[in-house]
């Protein structure tokens, strides 16, 4: 048995159309006149001369955070590849010089096409050292190799670019922490 | 030959003059007005969509004496986009350039003949539209002329009017029809329907006001605004009904089943492009302005200035007033000119200030532009706003010339009459864009009606508050009058 929906009754006003007619009316000049006086609001971008205004958590390409000693701080545990829906991330592990790392990823590639950036391999990562705060909402390329991005892309991003309030990012180097967390480093204090 | 004879002949011969500029000066004027419309749509729809619109045709504008002010990032020259009116001559050319193809399934004959209809019908109607008061002048003593305000002076001109201006619905009809599309044909069907239904209602919503006026003569029915009442107060139903036929007329949101692109591609002209398609957007652009004009001579009191002037003090302001205060009127007509430019002024400088501190790829440019802008609209408002303090401390008041009287008037030398022709064109344009304006506002506020609302609406409801309207109207006038 199909449910019936009635059909909205007009109230005497509304089926006279015209007190109807001067809301919206009233509606529209509000926000043609808002636009006009004030461009500082304006709800839509000249893109693209005007970049988007991203929010600070908007998943958008990802980067591979850095040691102080500009090395990932990936640490090949599969994670993130094994978390992912769609299959993108694709790594190659060797052993790491360093005694107390088991392994280091030799190759570490996204294939952006794939990708649905859900934000599951940010999630799964043990040791923070994915993640997708970029803000950069738009990749362009020529072809399909163009959009597999690898572990070079991945780690090429200026701390500069990521506010002081991000220690992870600043500690890298480049950052404003970078030279204390250096050190920290060097004598084993770092974590 | 000097210039007093210059002179004595122009004013001898002033009323053939006169006849041939009036055709050639009101359809420039039409056209002038056409490209402001077409800005005002496009620009007043996007900011009522909250969107920018459209602003991207550019050009470089050179000024090599000032290359060091402005240089831009598109090597020297101010980069400008004209607020989006460039996009007129963009459409322009590129319709104009475009191949201009008949369908084979095509009527060619008619198919090439229906878009020039509505222009033509739209180019003719503004004959009989009075756009200022007749310009009375004294040839020789004793011998007084008047030139009327209407380019074809006739006592029947709103019959003229409506029996051109339907003629629209034979460009919709043979487009339609000759396009031998199903698509085009249901659109020029549903169309010619709805227009001849709205006709009647158009047609005895206006005899409200003919009623009263007891005159076809357009210029008399503004006259009559101005001794008594304008139209919007005697006729609040008759014109309230009049607008809507107007819309429908006109093939305009809400009643825009001609086109109906969401279900018939774009109705009756679906097959057509190029030079063909501009036709039939400039008819229907003409229709609005020339629906605009007619509204506000019928209902808004045409050239008249204020309106129950008779009861004001110093009133009524109609033709002779503005003849014996012209440097008032025509200061204050400066100035509020003035004053919209520096409103204007105001805004664009908003925008340089707000670009300025944006991050944007064009930033430069764009800053550079509207302070350009910002400059002229000031400078042309200070040159106004002088002229207009200029006129009304400065200028003489004109004098009657002595002796010459026409219809219980005094007649002023010819340059005074022409100046308040001007004056009283300005003020039918001004009326006429306040309902252009209203035209775009409702297209974009309301949604399109659908095709049985739009016949119940028309035959149930318009066509029997017109009759009742008539009635009453008649009563009143016969008991009151």
């Amino acid at each position: 048995m199909a449910k019936v929906v009635p059909r909205p009754q007009l109230s005497f006003w509304e089926s006279i159309y015209f007190v109807e007619i001067f809301k919206g009316l009233a509606t529209t000049l509000g926000h043609a006149k808002k636009n006009l006086l004030s461009p500082d609001n304006f709800p839509t971008l000249n893109y693209p001369e005007e970049a988007p205004r991203l929010p600070q958590d908007y998943r958008a390409r990802h980067r591979l955070m850095k040691r102080p000693d500009g090395t990932p701080r990936c640490v090949a545990c599969f994670m993130c590849s094994t978390s992912c829906p769609a299959r993108c991330i694709n790594i190659v592990a060797e052993e790491s010089p360093d005694r107390h790392i088991e392994k280091r990823p030799v190759r570490f590639e996204i294939d952006l096409l794939l990708c649905v950036f859900c934000g599951y391999c940010v999630e799964a990562c043990p040791c923070d050292a994915i993640r997708m705060d970029t803000r950069l909402g738009v990749m362009s390329g020529d072809n399909r190799r163009d959009f597999v991005i690898d572990k070079a892309k991945l780690m090429d991003w200026d701390p500069k670019d990521y506010p002081l309030t991000d220690v992870q990012s600043q500690k890298a180097p480049g950052g404003s922490l970078h030279q204390q967390a250096l050190e920290e480093f060097r004598s084993g204090t770092y974590h | 030959m000097d210039i007093a004879s210059v002179l004595a002949f122009l004013s001898l011969h002033f009323d053939e003059i006169v006849t041939v500029l009036k055709p050639v000066l009101i359809i420039a004027l039409l056209f002038q007005v056409l490209p402001l419309l077409v800005l005002l749509e496009r620009r007043g729809a996007a900011f009522i969509q909250d969107r920018q619109g459209p602003q991207r045709a550019t050009f470089n504008l050179q000024l090599t004496s000032i290359k060091g002010v402005f240089t831009g990032e598109g090597g020297d020259g101010l980069r400008m986009r004209g607020f989006g009116m460039l996009f007129n001559i963009a459409d322009l050319v590129k319709l104009l350039f475009k191949q201009s193809f008949v369908p084979p399934f095509a009527h060619k004959w008619w198919y090439i003949l229906a878009p020039a209809i509505p222009v033509l019908a739209g180019l003719l109607t503004p004959a009989v539209l009075p756009w200022f008061a007749p310009i009375v002048h004294s040839v020789a003593p004793g011998d007084m002329r008047a030139v009327s305000g209407q380019i074809f002076d006739t006592d029947n001109g709103l019959l003229v009017l409506f029996a051109i201006g339907s003629l629209s619905v034979y460009g919709v009809v043979l487009g339609s029809w000759s396009s031998n599309s199903k698509y085009s044909l249901l659109g020029g069907m549903r169309a010619s329907a709805m227009m001849i239904s709205y006709e009647v209602s158009m047609g005895l919503s206006v005899l409200g006001m003919i009623l009263l006026v007891g005159d076809f003569s357009l210029t008399r029915i503004v006259d009559w605004q101005a001794a008594n009442a304008w139209g919007v107060f005697v006729q609040p139903v008759g014109f309230l009904l009049f607008l809507t036929s107007m819309f429908a007329e006109c093939n305009r949101n809400p009643f825009d089943v001609a086109e109906g692109e969401s279900e018939l591609v774009a109705g009756f002209h679906t097959e057509y492009a190029s030079a063909k398609f501009m036709l039939f957007m400039t008819g229907e652009y003409l229709h609005v302005l020339i629906a605009s004009a007619l509204v506000a001579t019928l209902y808004l009191g045409g050239f008249d200035l204020v309106p129950f002037s008779y009861k004001l003090p110093g009133g009524p302001y109609d033709t002779a007033f503005i003849q014996a205060h012209l440097g008032l009127v025509g200061g204050l007509m400066l100035i509020v000119g003035g004053a919209g430019l520096l409103f204007a002024s105001h805004l664009v400088t908003g925008r340089k200030r707000h670009y300025a501190k944006l991050q944007a790829s064009d930033k430069q440019s764009r800053v550079k532009e509207y302070g350009f802008f910002a400059a002229v609209f000031s400078f042309l408002a200070v040159i106004l706003l002088l002229g207009g303090a200029a006129c009304l401390l400065l200028f003489p008041a004109p004098t009657p010339i002595s002796g010459a009287v026409y219809e219980a008037k005094p007649v002023y030398s010819l340059w005074v009459s022409i100046i308040t022709a001007v004056i009283q064109l300005h003020v039918v344009l001004g009326k006429t864009l306040l309902f252009c304006w209203l035209f775009i506002w409702v297209r974009w506020t309301l949604p399109r009606f659908r095709y049985d609302q739009i016949m119940a609406l028309g035959w149930k409801v318009m066509l029997n508050v017109a009759l009742a309207n008539l009635l009453i109207t008649a009563l009143v006038a016969k008991l009151f009058t």
